[in-house]
């Protein structure tokens, strides 16, 4: 019986060789496949002009009334938030003249306000008003579920003005026009972070440098010497020093790839466009500091900030929204040393920073629900209620205005003052459905790729990911009746 | 004599009617389970069989037919020649142990016969998958090679390890409740927890505990959840393709999946062993049966029925498990680590796919429901039930 045993698994073992020379190891896959294009629209996203006339047309609101009762679904956490958001509220439902209230409802996080989203999307059960990142929204309206903000955002009697428009930082005020869907706007930012470098100072210092780089090769050397010479301050003495630490994460190449001048879509033809001639050379770029071993993975969540904190890594490159946690990190164990953030070194005239956020979107319901929610939109991203509410969050105001009201913040904070006068070079990743997706299953692997073989061939690896991409983009169009 | 018989007869009656009654008051029993079980277990198969056999993505789209499945197998015919082939693996297992039996010399026979037939089953298998490799979805194939990885590496060893530490602690030491609680207590913390700790024990960090433990032995630093390369590629030996082996990064999933689940293996295995009777031990020793005899001819097929069924769920669950998967990979473990479970999940819920999604999760429950059928027929003879 055991003989019998033997032959019988030997047998199972050969077909299983025989079936692992079959599968193929995973190798850089070359270009297989020509990118399947999605149908374009005619224009590349645009700030929407704000009207100088009253329209000629028979204006369809005339007659609307808005809702008297709206809900709103945020994600908002934490007693600050909590608080603030209860607020901003509390002041609509008393102050404003249509006799407007607000039901403020905690949803979950972003995923579980999406989940949430997609079986109740063109029903009565959607909510009013609901959080989104731009690429959720789209997903949404695959289904055309979200309403067209354009419809509002210039009406005379409800809209916002000119000033109001130009008063957002320009590439917040874009970001929410989707040029997949005719350029319409799905939504308004309140609030927006931006991927900043962080810095030890005083290490640089100790390296012979008295500013941040600002252009990769500056960086690259500043990198460089600090793998090779640890930092007095350093608490964990085991770890050894490195220049640069990074996390294989989608807003991480977007990153790079904007500081060498590129973008990551073609809102013109809607295509995306990773395998730009800027992406590769940024990718060129990070696969030269691993391979001179100037630069590493992070190595745990968060693990960059640790690491920085213990004086172990001189650059990291993160959202702003890390700030206070940078912070306690360098705070932690009774050493601190000087820090701050600075744009990512960058090789166009002008600093390109990444930033994103979540948006307030309206869902397609009754007009009256529908003007009812954009009357909420407009007073909470109106800027003194945007000031109230950026103070309480931590995250950056979407308008320019707010500077004024926010000497005693950057008093306080000068990384925050630094990160601030940034938000004007703020350049966004692709608002399109199925981005996740991407992120996660082609562009994620890739960057693995690139970091992990000194020999790969970026150009290569990066024409692929682009056709993935945008096969998986075509499919994800492909709902749109 | 007309009296008796339909004395008789209202006798019969009376029994089918108590029989009737009793037959009702089981259905009546059993009514609720069969309410609950057919809404949350049947319609939710019922309801995806349905979603998958159309483009359903954010919304329901038109009728498609087989088109998410043929995304799957590339084509009908790819999954026919597996599946033949796989047919003819049991046909060559039924040969060599059944056939020609009551010939002379029989058995040889058997054995050429069905080891002809092991090998062109062998053969036809790897031909199917190499079809369906080449034209089916290649990630979702891969993530079977993945599954299976994990389901092998994590189930022996969970039944091994289990079963040792069952038999220590079933002798006669001292603190055995302390040590049962304490082997228990990996079963009961909640996994997602347990596994951000994995997380950090297993980082990449030098300065880690895998890491400091490797460096006692002079070993360099390891990726552990952040490699994608297979261990036998670290360890020198270059294979490639299913004989590669798991990914180091899922390696540290498996050891986690272990430590999970050994405990509860364990406690189940006491209670095996406290099923067997003292008397056929007492005897054994009296006959001169050593400890390693004792152990490997009584202990051994006596808790079969116990080590069968956690095989059973054993494989069930690391076919289907998904929490500390999801927490523990990482993006630099690419697509080493992604399992059935985690593909379904990324297509369902990050491209939005329902269609292709539940046609996969409609073929990982076909596999599985197979698996456990093959168990019950290989194991389920070998089990003795005393």
């Amino acid at each position: 019986m055991r003989r019998t045993s033997v032959l019988f698994v030997a047998v199972i073992l050969i077909a299983s060789l025989v079936l692992g020379a079959c599968a193929k190891a995973t190798e850089a896959p070359a270009p297989t496949e020509a990118p399947v294009k999605t149908e374009a629209p005619t224009e590349a996203p645009v700030v929407t002009e704000a009207p100088t006339e009253a329209p000629t047309e028979v204006d369809p609101w005339a007659d609307v009334v808005p809702a008297k009762e709206i809900v709103w679904w945020h994600q908002h956490t934490g007693s600050k938030r909590e608080a603030a958001i209860a607020k901003i509220v509390e002041d609509f439902n008393k102050t404003n003249p249509y006799g407007i209230t607000v039901k403020a409802e905690y949803a979950g996080d972003y995923g579980d306000i999406f989940n949430k989203m997609l079986p109740i999307l063109n029903t009565p059960d959607v909510p009013d008003v609901v959080v989104g990142y731009q690429n959720q929204v789209a997903t949404y309206q695959l289904a055309n579920a979200m309403f067209d903000m354009n419809e509002l955002i210039n009406h005379p009697k409800y809209g916002l003005t000119k000033e109001e428009q130009e008063d957002f930082f320009p590439g917040f005020f874009a970001q929410d026009v989707l040029s997949l869907f005719n350029n319409q706007r799905l939504g308004l930012a309140p609030n927006r972070s931006m991927e900043v470098m962080y810095y030890n100072m005083d290490w640089l210092k100790e390296l012979g440098y008295d500013a941040p780089p600002t252009t990769p090769e500056q960086f690259k050397e500043m990198a460089c010497k600090a793998a090779k010479t640890p930092f007095s301050g350093a608490t964990e003495g085991e770890a050894s020093p490195i220049g640069y630490e990074l996390s294989i994460d989608t807003s991480r190449f977007a990153s790079w790839t904007f500081a060498f001048g590129g973008d990551m879509f073609d809102y013109t033809a809607n295509q995306f466009t990773l395998n730009s001639d800027a992406a590769v050379q940024a990718w060129t770029f990070i696969q030269s500091l691993f391979a001179e071993g100037c630069a590493r993975l992070v190595t745990e969540n968060y693990g960059d900030q640790t690491d920085f904190g213990n004086g172990t890594l001189l650059f990291s490159v993160g959202s702003s929204s890390g700030l206070p946690y940078y912070g306690d990190a360098v705070a932690a164990d009774g050493t601190p040393f000087e820090w701050s953030v600075a744009a990512i070194p960058h090789t166009t005239p002008d600093p390109v920073q990444n930033v994103y956020g979540a948006s307030v979107s309206i869902p397609k319901s009754t007009p009256e629900r529908e003007l009812a929610a954009w009357l909420f939109v407009k007073y909470y991203t109106s800027a003194d209620v945007n000031a109230e509410w950026a103070k309480a969050s931590g995250y950056f105001p979407v308008k320019q205005s707010v500077a004024a009201k926010f000497q005693d913040v950057f008093d306080a904070n000068p990384a925050y003052k630094t990160a601030f006068d940034l938000l004007k070079f703020g350049k966004f990743e692709p608002p399109v459905p199925g981005y996740d997706f991407v992120r996660d299953n082609v562009i994620e692997p890739v960057m693995t790729n690139i970091v992990d073989d000194p020999t790969a061939d970026v150009k290569a690896l990066l024409d692929q990911a682009n056709i993935d991409a945008n096969a998986i983009l075509a499919e994800q169009m492909a709902q749109v009746k | 004599m007309a009296e008796n018989s339909i004395t008789h007869q209202s006798h019969r009656k009376t029994l089918k009617l108590i029989k009737l009654q009793e037959q009702l008051t089981g259905y009546l029993f059993i009514l609720p389970a069969l309410i609950i079980i057919l809404i949350f277990g049947i319609f939710p198969i019922g309801y995806s069989i349905y979603m998958s056999l159309f483009n359903w993505q954010v919304t329901k789209g038109p009728f498609i037919g087989d088109k998410n499945y043929l995304l799957i197998f590339g084509s009908w015919w790819n999954l026919l020649v597996l599946v033949a082939g796989i047919g003819l693996l049991i046909l060559g297992s039924l040969v060599w142990g059944k056939a020609f039996q009551s010939m002379k010399s029989g058995q040889r026979l058997a054995h050429i016969a069905g080891a002809l037939v092991l090998i062109l089953g062998g053969v036809i298998f790897v031909t199917g998958w190499g079809m369906m490799y080449e034209s089916g979805n290649k990630d979702f194939l891969n993530s079977l090679i993945v599954t299976v990885y994990y389901a092998l590496g994590t189930v022996p060893a969970e039944i091994i390890i289990g079963l040792v530490l069952a038999y220590i602690l079933y002798q006669d030491i001292i603190g055995k409740e302390a040590f049962r609680m304490i082997y228990f207590l990996p079963y009961i913390t909640p996994s997602i927890s347990s596994a951000v700790v994995f997380q950090i024990i297993f980082s990449s960090r030098e300065t880690s505990l895998a890491n400091r433990i490797l460096a006692l032995f002079g070993a360099d630093p390891l990726k552990w959840r952040f490699e994608p390369r297979p261990v036998l590629k670290l360890l020198g030996i270059n294979v490639s393709g299913l004989a590669g082996g798991p990914s180091l990064a899922l390696l540290t999933i498996i050891i986690f999946g272990i430590w999970s689940f050994v405990g509860y293996n364990t406690v189940i295995f006491l209670s095996g062993l406290g099923n067997i009777p003292k008397e056929i031990y007492e005897a054994a020793e009296i006959d001169g049966g050593s400890k390693w005899d004792r152990f490997w001819h009584i202990t051994i097929p006596m808790i079969s029925p116990v080590t069968f069924y956690l095989t059973l769920i054993g494989f069930i669950g690391t076919f289907k498990a998904f929490n500390h998967i999801y927490v523990m990979r990482t993006p630099s473990a690419q697509n080493s680590v992604v399992t059935t479970s985690l593909l379904v999940f990324d297509r369902f819920y990050k491209a939005n796919q329902y269609g292709v999604a539940t046609a996969q999760a409609i073929v990982l429950f076909v596999i599985i429901l197979g698996l456990t059928l093959a168990q019950n027929k290989i194991m389920g003879e070998r089990v003795f039930y005393g």
